[in-house]
């Protein structure tokens, strides 16, 4: 087997051709979210024109976080001249080709990688990226993830070699030291974690990478894993050096099908050249992983639930102890931390321990990825000094979207909470300010939301989906999501009671006896909704009133105009609740069930107005089907 | 197909799987990569081969959103239920799809051509609101779009 030093000559090499190409090289990114903008049908349109002899390479990456641009392109030119293009769809990529392997295309400019050129922004400049600390993402979308020697180039692997001379106890002082703590959200000290399976007594011991991100809304972990899979590699290395594990599984959400494709990969090249299995580069370290695919069951984000999915099929969480680091994969100690953690404890070593503690907080040092999402101007992933405030991430994406106005932020997925703006827009993203308020920060998903959504609605979404992924063994979880469930959709539905937030609120209480997260956390969104949004919930509950105007049940769409374009909107709608009679069109109300197809197609004549703005129904009867249908 | 014949190529398919080793979500994805979805008897072939009780398997098997115990439509419709999608109208498209094709999340269309399923968010969520035909994300979508695409799809030869 090669040395390292062997094995990063070679990658200088084939990274030298990347960095100063003889001939312009355009850099497409492939991630899911690129590829759901037409990403793959613009690297097939660039490859053929480059095939066809247009003067140019193509070279695939994976995500730089401009989501809101995708398809993204860089394209890199012979005298090293770099530019970042948004927007490059494959219809327009012949025009785009011939202008950007020339000079530059100026209506898909986004900013200056490397160099200067006339009227294009530098890209460190934008206010996108002013803010952010790039060191998880060092990678994303400069490397192709499916090449190592990419990664080794850029020093990928030389920290493995440096901590693998280190003694395993003076390798945890120093991520002790670092304050690193886990990125998914409960925040426990990584070095600590680390030291439990060093202690541990059982052999063999094992690593665990939780990459079952399956908060709603967040991707940070699929743009690691899309674009850098190897830092998540060094990283498990780096705690395999620190605690003695010998074996790792990697567990990934069934939904990213090409971060496993991706991170497959990336396993197989470091086993070819020696960098997992028996003697790591020659480091005496024996570690190898492999994937696990999930299939789909939120629960499994629990480290007891993944490490129950793992063993026995079902992702039950167990009651702890035992801790995993005593007993876990295979009733083996194990050490579970998720896709970021490992990477952030590689960066850590990169960046050195001494700059690391310069950025962030005093509690918090170095910096955190997040997805950003919902009714923001631009959606996408960056990554910040931990401390940067909400409204500080907000102004960088550009605000909301326009015509908008934050109303309250969803962050961290639904078990972290639901903020109003002005509490929201000032706190610093680290975990602590978030507690007193009832809340979490969570693990990377900000949502930012409008005033045109209703919480209510919000509320019904997000106790459902954890309702639905409740793994139903304690009955305050699983009961109690269900009752609270019935108590939401009633109230969404005009039916709210005077008494429903005291029974919501003992719902609560009962709930923290459940036995994980997943049960304890679940009526955060709730209880966050009545402390800080009481007034839309009394406006539902006792003026049948939905001021957003979302809720199904307290909405009546009406014709206001009688106009060509409502034959339309009677064509479009599924129900056929659009009738004529004597020439004029009129909507049944009871057979209507508010799709708003109509609207979509006739949007300036047909209105939708309060239900109850004529009389307040004393009392309505429930069907059974709307307090309990799915 | 006869069962037997099935049953060795499943035990083809899951012959490197061992019991007591983590294999099970493994064997479950292969036989439903293989087949498009998980059959009962491969549930059996697969408790055999990992030494386990085929209650278990059939635990592990619907204790997922993403095992299929019945075939796969022609083309599957996910509809997203992330929160992104939820406050850019996801809800209301939900409602459009069941309607206009008449069943429910998790069903099929009784000729088998069209089939829906509630799919997790990942994390595409610049195209909220969105579904996926065959995998392929389709968005943003308003609930008119929705009733259109539907509809094509209904047409489609």
């Amino acid at each position: 087997m090669p040395s390292y030093d062997e094995l990063r000559a070679a990658a200088e090499l084939a990274w030298k051709a990347v960095e100063s190409p003889r001939r312009p090289l355009f850099i497409v990114s492939i991630n899911t979210s690129s590829i759901a903008a037409g990403a793959r049908e613009t690297l097939a349109a660039l490859t053929k024109l480059s095939e066809g002899g247009a003067g140019f390479d193509v070279m695939q990456t994976g995500d730089t976080g401009f989501t809101f641009a995708e398809p993204v392109v860089q394209v890199t030119l012979p005298g090293g001249t770099s530019i970042l293009y948004g927007d490059v769809t494959a219809g327009r990529a012949e025009a785009f080709a011939a202008a950007a392997a020339t000079g530059v295309a100026r209506d898909h400019a986004l900013g200056v990688v490397s160099g200067a050129v006339a009227g294009v922004p530098q890209l460190a400049e934008l206010d996108w990226m002013k803010i952010q600390v790039r060191w998880m993402m060092h990678n994303c979308g400069v490397i192709d993830p499916e090449n190592i020697d990419h990664y080794i180039a850029r020093g990928g692997y030389s920290q493995f070699m440096a901590a693998s001379e280190m003694d395993p106890v003076a390798l945890i002082d120093v991520v002790k030291g670092s304050t690193l703590r886990g990125h998914s959200g409960s925040f426990f000290s990584t070095g600590t974690k680390w030291d439990f399976l060093r202690t541990a007594t059982a052999e063999p011991k094992y690593l665990v990478c939780n990459a079952d991100e399956g908060d709603p809304g967040a991707w940070v972990n699929r743009v690691i894993l899309e674009s850098d899979p190897h830092l998540v590699i060094e990283g498990m290395l780096l705690a395999a050096k620190a605690s003695g594990a010998t074996y790792g599984w990697i567990y990934l959400r069934d939904e990213y099908p090409l971060a496993n494709a991706r991170l497959n990969r990336a396993l197989a090249q470091a086993r070819e050249r020696g960098i997992l299995g028996a003697n790591a580069l020659d480091t005496g370290v024996r570690f190898d992983a492999e994937v696990v695919r999930g299939a789909g069951a939120y629960v499994c984000g629990d480290e007891t639930g993944l490490i129950a999915s793992i063993n026995d099929g079902r992702g039950m969480p167990k009651i702890k102890p035992p801790f995993p680091a005593q007993k876990g994969v295979l009733d083996k100690p194990t050490n579970v931390n998720n896709v970021e953690t490992y990477a952030a404890a590689a960066m850590l070593l990169r960046v050195t321990p001494e700059r690391f503690s310069d950025v962030g907080t005093e509690a918090n040092r170095g910096t955190k990825m997040f997805t950003i999402c919902g009714e923001a101007a631009r959606t996408g992933c960056i990554e910040v000094p931990f401390g940067t405030t909400v409204n500080q991430v907000l102004a960088a994406v550009g605000g909301m979207a326009p015509g908008r106005t934050f109303k309250a932020l969803q962050q961290g997925g639904p078990l972290s909470g639901l903020l109003p703006a002005h509490i929201a827009g000032d706190l610093p993203l680290e975990p602590e300010p978030f507690r007193p308020l009832g809340a979490g920060m969570g693990g990377g998903g900000l949502m930012f939301v409008s005033d045109r959504t209703c919480v209510i609605d919000l509320n019904v979404m997000f106790t459902w989906f954890i309702e639905a992924e409740s793994c139903g063994r304690c009955t305050t979880c699983r009961g109690g999501n269900q009752r609270l469930l019935e108590i939401l959709r009633r109230t969404s539905q005009g039916l709210g009671q005077d008494g429903d937030t005291d029974q919501i609120a003992s719902l609560a209480a009962s709930m923290q006896f459940s036995n994980c997260f997943h049960g304890t956390l679940s009526p955060t969104i709730v209880n966050n909704t009545i402390k800080y949004f009481r007034e839309e919930y009394d406006a539902h509950a006792l003026e049948h009133r939905c001021p957003a105007q979302a809720c199904d049940g307290l909405i009546r769409y009406r014709i206001a105009n009688q106009t060509p374009a409502v034959a339309e909107a009677a064509a479009i709608c599924p129900v056929r609740a659009i009738t004529q009679s004597g020439g004029a069109w009129k909507i049944d109300d009871a057979t209507c069930f508010r799709c708003h197809a109509c609207k979509d197609v006739a949007p300036d004549d047909i209105v939708i107005e309060d239900r109850y703005q004529d009389a307040i129904p004393l009392r309505v009867l429930v069907p059974a089907d709307v307090a309990r249908s799915g | 197909m006869l069962e037997h014949e099935a049953t060795l190529e499943i035990q083809h398919l899951i012959a490197d799987c061992k019991p007591g080793d983590g294999d099970l979500l493994a064997a479950l994805h292969r036989v439903q990569h293989h087949f498009g979805y998980v059959p009962k008897m491969a549930m059996r072939v697969v408790a055999r081969q990992l030494r386990l009780s085929e209650a278990k398997v059939y635990g592990a098997a619907t204790f997922y959103s993403e095992f299929r115990l019945i075939p796969p439509p022609e083309t599957l419709i996910g509809w997203c239920s992330g929160p992104a999608c939820r406050i850019a109208g996801g809800d209301r498209i939900r409602k459009v799809l069941e309607t206009e094709l008449g069943i429910g999340m998790g069903e099929n269309t009784a000729d088998n051509r069209l089939g829906l399923n509630l799919a997790q968010c990942n994390g595409t969520c610049a195209h909220a609101a969105q579904v996926w035909v065959n995998g392929k994300v389709v968005g943003p979508l308003a609930a008119a779009d929705a009733v259109k695409l539907v509809r094509d799809l209904k047409e489609r030869p």
